[in-house]
């Protein structure tokens, strides 16, 4: 049996109070905005407030729900989010496919290339942006906010596709094109169905990141807001029930999403075309 | 033939003309509005103040929630498009200079008789910047001093009046119980600049000189009363500031009056009053805010903006306000009742209203502000000698006065 020196055993030993306390960091706002959006002021609003709900109310989410506002921010967030990230997926993955087939010493560059435009904090390129589409008649319409979030979701989600196709032999595509498939019959009936995987955890962060995205929404909704924009208000203007409910609403999906896919959420993936 | 061919034809370029008229015809009038309200106001501003206007002038009033912030980056962004959307706009009176140097804001000059004879007259230079008038004077708002009864009374204490009696207070309160329990906004925001106003004001001071007596005055007794305040006062602010009176962290803090909805009407805390708050050695001073209207450069409907400007600072409108949202009036002749619940509170702000001024507008205020709270942050939270650093901070202010 190989003997561990002690660094390992230590490294070992520490790892987990790290990781739970790590978890308790991430885990208990999110648990104190779900208590908070179920609570009665008794439990708020008090000096020492408990750590467990002690008089449970459904009143914040009734009212929240009861009043109708909720609706048309979270279809709108819903629409745009899965807009982005369908059409992301069909603009980035050709485009991907062809990276990952291009020489080693072209590929990096032109990956690299793809995130100049992620250099630029959206809260300096937003304005410009919008002029643009205020322009194009594209204020508060969904074309007009998906397009602006295909702006920083494209790059990653190209990023991640090239990582994605390179781990597919190109044998399989000769042989493909042997039996008579085209370039664009190989990508949709060989290339997509094995990679998978790695589509769904693109779609995972574009869709989470779209679905989260507040700078673009500010700037090209007036009457329509999404979800985020909605919980914004309630931040400020709302009370600290209906501010947590909402955040409670907007953190939903999140969850669900990143449940149900997390299976696909393995670190091959994330490491993109920088890899050997 | 040739005859019934002319007949079609006529009937046709008829049909062609009336379709093309009577769209136009048909169609409303809109106004776009831009406000900053809570869920309880908006739902009286579109019950209550909205439907009688669309009614007289035949038009529809879209009104739609935006902070006065965020405000200013969509008509810069409309501005720069030159596709203006918006046509009316209700603005912080804290938020305006921007909106003039971007060129955002129409002169409205023309329209200063407009404003009734009865506005409060310290409105007035609210909306003025370079002689001219940019805003018209809207809804006034002012800070209020809450404190929580129950606390007070536990130690057999009264609301302070004075700075004597605010330390004393403060004292008590951290002798007590240990802890600071008197909040100033000290969260090195424009929020902290708002109390600097107040306590520079009531020693007699001008804050944009920095260092005169009255500004030395007002940062050696914040200096004095520092030790003894709440922890929380370096992350009050105006949001803060009622969650750290409705949990009890705080017994003692000024703040805006939606803090009553938040902390008496959800929080169920009845035993938090408000007060007009305390003089200083020389007056008792408040800083005015509240709102202003204004109306966007290339507005669609420019002379229907005017028209519900002219609406919103009627008599009638602002009664609405007072009764039906507990807003001050922003005009003398303007009765309503509030409720009952709501009756302490109103008053306290009508009282702070009475010694309300407004800041000054000036094109440098981004730069001052930080050279202000900067003098603060030296002064009242690092302990630095006072005269020193108001000097140092007046010499730095003094390129940008020019």
């Amino acid at each position: 049996m190989r003997r561990r020196d002690t660094g390992e055993v230590l490294g070992t030993v520490a790892a987990f109070p790290a990781a739970f306390a790590f978890m308790l960091f991430m885990l208990v706002p999110v648990l104190i905005m779900v208590k908070v959006s179920l609570s009665g002021p008794e439990d708020i609003f008090t000096q020492h407030p408990p750590f467990l709900i002690h008089h449970a109310t459904l009143d914040h989410w009734r009212e929240i729900i009861a009043a109708g506002g909720i609706r048309a921010p979270f279809q709108r967030s819903l629409v745009v989010a899965t807009g982005t990230t369908v059409l992301a997926l069909l603009v980035a993955a050709p485009g991907a496919y062809v990276i990952s087939r291009m020489p080693r010493k072209w590929r990096y560059p032109v990956l690299v290339s793809l995130f100049l435009t992620r250099m630029f904090p959206e809260v300096g390129i937003a304005l410009a942006v919008a002029v643009n589409f205020i322009r194009w008649n594209m204020l508060d319409t969904d074309l007009g906010l998906i397009l602006a979030h295909l702006i920083g979701a494209l790059p990653f989600i190209a990023w991640i596709l090239v990582g994605t196709f390179e781990t597919i032999p190109v044998e399989l595509e000769e042989a493909a094109k042997t039996d008579g498939c085209g370039r664009v019959a190989v990508l949709r009936r060989v290339i997509l169905p094995l990679s998978l995987s790695g589509v769904a955890v693109a779609c995972i962060f574009t869709w989470l990141w779209s679905w989260n995205e507040f700078t673009y929404a500010l700037y090209l909704s007036l009457s329509r807001n999404t979800l985020p924009l909605e919980t914004y208000y309630y931040l400020g203007r709302g009370s600290l029930f209906n501010a947590a409910t909402y955040s409670t609403i907007l953190t939903l999906p999140v969850f669900l999403v990143t449940f149900t896919l997390q299976k696909y959420l393995r670190s091959g993936y994330l490491t993109g075309a920088v890899k050997g | 033939m040739k005859r019934s061919g002319l007949v079609f034809l006529t009937i046709f370029l008829l049909l062609a003309v009336l379709g093309g008229i009577l769209p136009v015809l048909g169609a409303q009038k809109k106004l776009t509005v831009l406000m900053a309200l809570g869920e309880d106001e908006w739902k009286v501003m579109r019950a209550a103040i909205l439907p009688p206007f669309e009614k007289e002038y035949g038009c529809r009033v879209e009104a739609y929630q935006v902070e006065s912030s965020d405000a200013i980056r969509k008509l810069e962004a409309m501005a720069a498009a030159k596709k203006m959307e918006v046509d009316l706009i209700t603005q912080d009176n804290m938020l305006l200079a921007q909106l003039v140097e971007k060129g955002l804001v129409e002169d409205l000059s023309e329209y200063r008789e407009l404003i009734p004879e009865t506005i409060l007259k310290s409105l007035l230079p609210v909306g003025e910047f370079r002689g001219k008038l940019y805003f018209l004077p809207y809804r006034p708002n002012v800070e209020i001093a809450y404190y929580n009864e129950t606390k007070f009374k536990k130690y057999g204490l009264q609301p302070p009046k004075n700075w004597d009696e605010l330390l004393v207070v403060a004292k008590t309160f951290k002798e007590k119980e240990g802890i600071g329990r008197v909040a100033i906004k000290a969260d090195l925001s424009s929020c902290t600049t708002v109390h600097l106003f107040d306590f520079i004001r009531q020693a007699g001071g001008d804050p944009m000189k920095l260092n005169d007596a009255g500004c030395v005055r007002a940062f050696t007794f914040l200096q004095q009363l520092w030790p003894y305040c709440s922890p929380d006062s370096k992350k009050a602010n105006w949001n803060y500031m009622n969650r750290f009176l409705a949990t009890d962290s705080v017994y003692l803090g000024w703040n805006w009056p939606f803090g009553v909805n938040v902390i008496v009407k959800d929080g169920k805390k009845e035993e938090i009053k408000a007060y007009a708050g305390w003089a200083g050695p020389v007056k008792a001073s408040h800083v005015l805010g509240g709102e202003v209207i204004g109306i966007p450069v290339g507005s669609p409907h420019r002379a229907l903006a005017v028209k519900f400007a002219e609406y919103l600072l009627s008599r009638e409108v602002q009664e609405k306000l007072v009764s039906q949202m507990g807003w001050p009036a922003c005009r003398s002749d303007a009765y309503g009742k509030v409720e009952k619940w709501q009756q302490p509170y109103f008053a306290a702000v009508n009282a702070a209203l009475e010694t309300a001024e407004p800041r000054p507008n000036v094109t440098y205020w981004a730069d001052f502000e930080k050279i202000i709270l900067k003098a603060f942050r030296l002064s009242v939270l690092e302990g630095q000698p006072v005269k020193a650093t108001l000097d140092a901070a007046a010499a730095e202010l003094a390129p940008l006065k020019k």
